[in-house]
């Protein structure tokens, strides 16, 4: 590992580094400097990607509308909700696992991996039924119950990693002190694991933020969601890359603040996983 | 003091769950409760009544955004617009009506959804109000052909909002270097779009991409050429000689159009013609005001337009397409007569100028014929001509359109891109409709 | 270490404590995931269609299951979920390996770059597609324009052409999620024990013997990790779809998802969507089997 590298070699690496850096970052510039586009100069060819005239046109106009903010709304509490009722769920049911020496708690974990493969279309279809009997369509609550199934399944798997990672002699020592095995998990488990907890709680950000397919068809004008307010920046006729991008810009804004600024958390979430095997 | 902190984490989260099932369980869909409405004799009878307006994102939203706040000043309704593409428009309503969520009181609504609106009974009947206010709404001032935007077998399921007709947009100064005419008919047409192909210049924009695009810009073809999806019974009878002669010539247009157009949306046609990448385009007559704008438009100045050809030798009858504007048959009674104050007020005559003025499309005589509104909108006698001898049913309004539409969406574009040929197209697309249409 | 002692009363707790952590979860799931299944499966015997205005259900059978296996779209749709699968699984494996290898050095630019590599794998799927789209776009598109200068012929663009919608999706698909397997990838590398490098040093192999005999083999829990997580969601693919081709052109890029989306939310025949649903599921369900087999093998 520690031999040397040749200069042949260090510049081939440089190379790719380059090559890799842009294939994943020039999509993300594209999507940046059309939001400070005019529609007309959006695609114009050669493509302008330094030099152009900047407007803040589309910013205007996308934040003239209340519209904006009733989305954002909207995807908080979405978020919110079903980061909270899947860490809630997920976390205390993840430790179980982990610890449990009974087969059948030991074993509902491959039930979860399950549960996660479960075709969004095919728990949308009757999941749409049950809800409009219940009048739960168009609510927040029948969109974080959705998204919640498949991302309490995915905190599970993750916290039963983290746990069984997490040294079992300290929650020993508390029992012998005489504590009961709730308060050793809460008082002791939990604070030990607090960063598989973030890690957990980052991807379940991201997922029900990002989720476009049950918030399409659970959600009502009221409930709607960004993504499903970017949509409405295509129309027949307006050329609108300017306001789609705009509006992008506030969906990916949650996106881009975790990855520069919380990424360590994503990577040791995933360690614990992965080191295990 | 580890104790401490974990209770109080406890008691935050228990708190935000308690939170979050309060704002969740509140259904977001019932409004706040409206006043009784006694009859009160006032101006503002709805005063207060709040009512969601569905709109596509056609030009016409533009109309909608101005007018709707001075609607809200007459009258105190209040109108929350929710602005939907067109897949969207359509995906969303059919669950609202058939969740019967009245999420949506208001809608507008796609000529060629009439039928299965009327058949499902989605919107509501508007024929007795109708009768109770004819002395308001002038309904013969209205065209003939307006109405095919929401009768159906004689009753009234939407009003005619803004029409349409296909036209045929093209550059003077290009038609002028190249010396050809403006395309009297389609075989001029597909003439004059070879010509005017030379390197990165195309001849015509056209809609190719998967779905609705490429179903619709086929049966206007289809009408331009005397093809047609029903047969003489009313039976969906696709594989005829007509029509697949008519596919090819489409496809044949197709050399004729920018290479990536087997993936043209409605917005990327409009792209290509504003940009000057091609010299014609045969469109909806309600893009021609954009093209005048030059915040979206670099051919300012250099467009004519021309009805929409049709095949050597056929009686020329005009695409007509468009919008009305329904109710929901779910909403209540009372946002269901305030949503009909809102139609009323939409479609009357002192109105209807100021909605063209802000991208709107007209339905009433006296619109097309208003000596101001001619003076800005010169090609509005093209318009009336076209509407008067307009066809609003070469789509077929029939209540299984959209499973037409999907079949021919999927396998026109196929045909398109050279997965099928004509013929074959259109078989695979009329047995996927008879495998959908119990 | 009081193992002992800790054990015995460990036992003594496990059982009902660790059910009543577990409880409120599997209790939820039932009601909200498994629930809806059965009364899938329930209403996939029916002729169901709720545009229907009297909403009258039909008891059919399994009609709606051999409408299903004369549908052509279903093959169709099927073979295309698994070429997307296969593709976008094995290239983002490969290059998630790869960039990791890249960036896997604690230098500053290197954990800089890391940080902006991730925030693909955390846009919405939905944004990517549209932004694809465009870049995608024969005519305005950035990527056809630079391919054009090169000399090579683009044709209807790399969504228009049947031979190139699909490696043009899977590409998407590719660029939004090779960042997460690269930091699985990452995590991998960071627990790999220093010992084996050392004696192959020692015995003069050359980094790419090392690399192939020692970190490769070393490598395959976390091969497994991300083969799962990635294959679990790759089945799920319906946003980018959505919100580039549409499933075409033709039906070239139609995958179950979309195609279950499309007859059941669109022309919402439930019980035939149903039954697509649970075929699609049955599919899936059979390839968990198969991996949980595997996964219980390495001791999971």
């Amino acid at each position: 590992m520690n031999q040397k590298k040749a200069l042949w070699e260090k510049i081939i690496l440089a190379v790719l580094s380059i090559v890799a850096i842009i294939f994943f970052m020039m999509p993300i510039y594209w999507l940046i400097t059309t939001a400070f586009k005019f529609g007309r100069d959006a695609f114009l060819l050669p493509p302008q990607w330094l030099f152009f005239e900047a407007t803040l046109k589309n910013f205007q106009s996308v934040l003239a509308s209340d519209k904006t903010f009733l989305y954002i709304k909207n995807s908080l509490i979405i978020t919110t909700g079903t980061t909270i009722l899947s860490l809630v769920l997920g976390v205390p049911a993840g430790y179980a696992i982990a610890r449990a020496k009974n087969r059948f708690v030991g074993n509902s974990s491959y039930f979860f991996l399950l549960l996660q493969m479960i075709p969004p279309t095919a728990m949308l279809i009757p999941f749409y039924l049950i809800m409009r009997d219940l009048h739960l369509l168009g609510t927040y609550t029948s969109v974080i119950l959705l998204d919640t199934v498949f991302d309490a399944s995915f905190v599970v798997w993750m916290m039963r990693s983290y746990f069984v990672d997490v040294p079992q002699e300290i929650e020993e020592a508390a029992l012998v002190d005489g504590a009961s095995q709730l308060s050793a998990f809460f008082k002791v488990a939990i604070p030990l694991s607090i960063p598989g907890i973030i890690a957990s709680a980052l991807y379940t950000v991201i997922y029900s933020w990002n989720d476009f397919l049950f918030a399409l068809m659970l959600t009502s004008p009221k409930t709607k969601t960004i993504p499903l307010g970017i949509l409405a920046s295509f129309s027949a006729v307006e050329i609108s890359w300017g306001k789609m991008a705009v509006m992008s810009i506030f969906a990916i804004i949650p996106a881009v603040l975790i990855s520069l600024f919380l990424n360590r958390y994503f990577v040791q979430g995933l360690t614990a996983g992965a080191s295990k095997g | 003091m580890r104790t401490k902190t974990f209770r109080s984490v406890l008691y935050v989260f228990l708190l935000f769950v308690m939170v979050v099932g309060a704002v969740g369980c509140t259904p977001a869909v019932p409004e706040p409760v409206e006043e009784p409405s006694a009859p009160v004799e006032t101006a503002k009878k709805f005063e207060g009544v709040e009512l969601t307006l569905a709109s596509m994102t056609d030009q016409y939203v533009a109309g909608f955004r101005y007018l709707i706040p001075m609607f809200e000043e007459e009258t105190g309704i209040k109108i929350v617009m929710d602005e939907l593409g067109y897949v969207d428009l359509y995906q969303k309503l059919t669950a609202d009506f058939v969740g019967k969520t009245a999420q949506y009181d208001l809608m507008t609504v796609d000529i060629v959804w009439s039928g299965e609106y009327a058949a499902n009974g989605y919107t509501l009947p508007l024929d007795d109000f109708m009768a109770r206010d004819a002395a308001e709404i002038n309904t013969d001032d209205i065209m003939p052909v307006a109405w095919t935007l929401g009768e159906w077998e004689g009753k009234h399921w939407a009003y005619p909002l803004a029409g349409y007709a296909n036209v045929l947009n093209y550059r003077k100064d290009l038609l002028e270097e190249t010396g050809i005419t403006p395309p009297a008919t389609q075989e001029e047409l597909l003439a004059a779009a070879q010509q005017l192909t030379d390197g990165d210049q195309y001849g015509i924009a056209l809609l190719g991409a998967k779905g609705s695009a490429v179903a619709q810009d086929y049966m206007s073809f289809l009408q331009q050429h005397g093809g047609a999806v029903l047969d003489a019974d009313g039976n969906i009878n696709l594989n005829t000689p007509k029509n697949v002669e008519t596919l090819d010539f489409f496809g044949e247009l197709f050399n004729y159009a920018p290479p990536g157009s087997t993936d043209y949306w409605w917005d990327q046609r409009e792209t290509a013609f504003r940009n000057g990448t091609v010299a014609m385009m045969e469109g909806w007559s309600i893009a021609r005001a954009g093209y005048e704008n030059p915040e979206m438009s670099s051919i300012v100045g250099k467009v004519d337009v021309t009805a929409a050809p049709v095949s050597a030798g056929m009686e020329p009858k005009y695409g007509f397409g468009g919008w009305g504007i329904g109710i929901n048959a779910s909403s209540d009674a009372t946002k269901q007569e305030a949503a009909w104050e809102f139609i009323k007020w939409i479609t009357s005559e002192e109105i209807q100028k100021e909605w063209i003025k802000h991208d709107g499309a007209p339905i009433r005589r006296s619109t097309l014929e208003d000596p101001e509104l001619n003076t800005l909108y010169p090609w509005f006698p093209l318009l009336l001509k076209s509407f008067e001898n307009g066809d609003g049913d070469y789509r077929p309004r029939i209540p299984q359109y959209s499973i037409i539409q999907d079949a021919l969406g999927t396998y026109v574009n196929a045909f398109l891109v050279g997965q099928e040929t004509a013929e074959s197209a259109l078989i695979k697309a009329q047995e996927q409709i008879d495998a959908n249409i119990k | 270490m009081n193992q002992t002692l800790g054990k015995s009363l460990y036992k003594k707790f496990q059982n009902n404590t660790y059910l009543v952590l577990l409880l409120p979860l599997l209790l939820f799931v039932v009601l909200i995931a498994i629930y809806p299944l059965f009364f899938s499966f329930r209403i996939s015997l029916f002729d169901y269609r709720l545009t229907d205005p009297n909403q009258t259900q039909t008891f059919v059978g399994i009609e709606n299951y051999i409408r299903a296996f004369k549908d052509p779209i279903i093959f169709i749709s099927l073979k295309n979920t698994l070429i997307f699968v296969a593709g976008t699984v094995s290239a983002e494996l490969v290059m998630g390996l790869g960039l990791a290898l890249l960036f896997a050095p604690e230098t500053r630019i290197a954990r800089f770059v890391r940080s902006f590599l991730l925030i693909p794998m955390a846009l919405p799927p939905l944004v990517v597609g549209l932004v694809w789209k465009s870049l995608y776009n024969a005519d305005f598109g950035v990527i056809p324009f630079y391919l054009k200068e090169l000399g090579i012929n683009v044709g209807r663009g790399p969504l228009g052409e049947l031979n190139f919608a699909m490696p043009a999706v899977i590409l998407i698909d590719i660029w939004q999620w090779t960042p997460l397997l690269m930091i699985i990838f990452l995590a991998g590398l960071k627990g790999l024990p220093k010992e084996p490098y050392e004696a192959a040093y020692v015995d003069g192999a050359s980094r790419w013997q090392s690399f192939l005999y020692i970190t490769l083999p070393l490598l395959k829990p976390t091969f497994l990790i991300a083969f799962l997580t990635r294959t679990i969601q790759s089945f799920k693919v319906f946003d980018i779809i959505y919100a580039t081709t549409a499933g075409g052109p033709g039906n070239v890029t139609t995958v179950l998802n979309f195609h279950i989306y499309t007859v059941g939310m669109t022309f919402f025949d439930m019980g035939y969507a149903a039954a697509l649903a649970n075929i699609l599921l049955f599919v899936v369900t059979i390839i968990s089997i198969i991996y949980i087999g595997v996964m219980s093998r390495q001791q999971y």
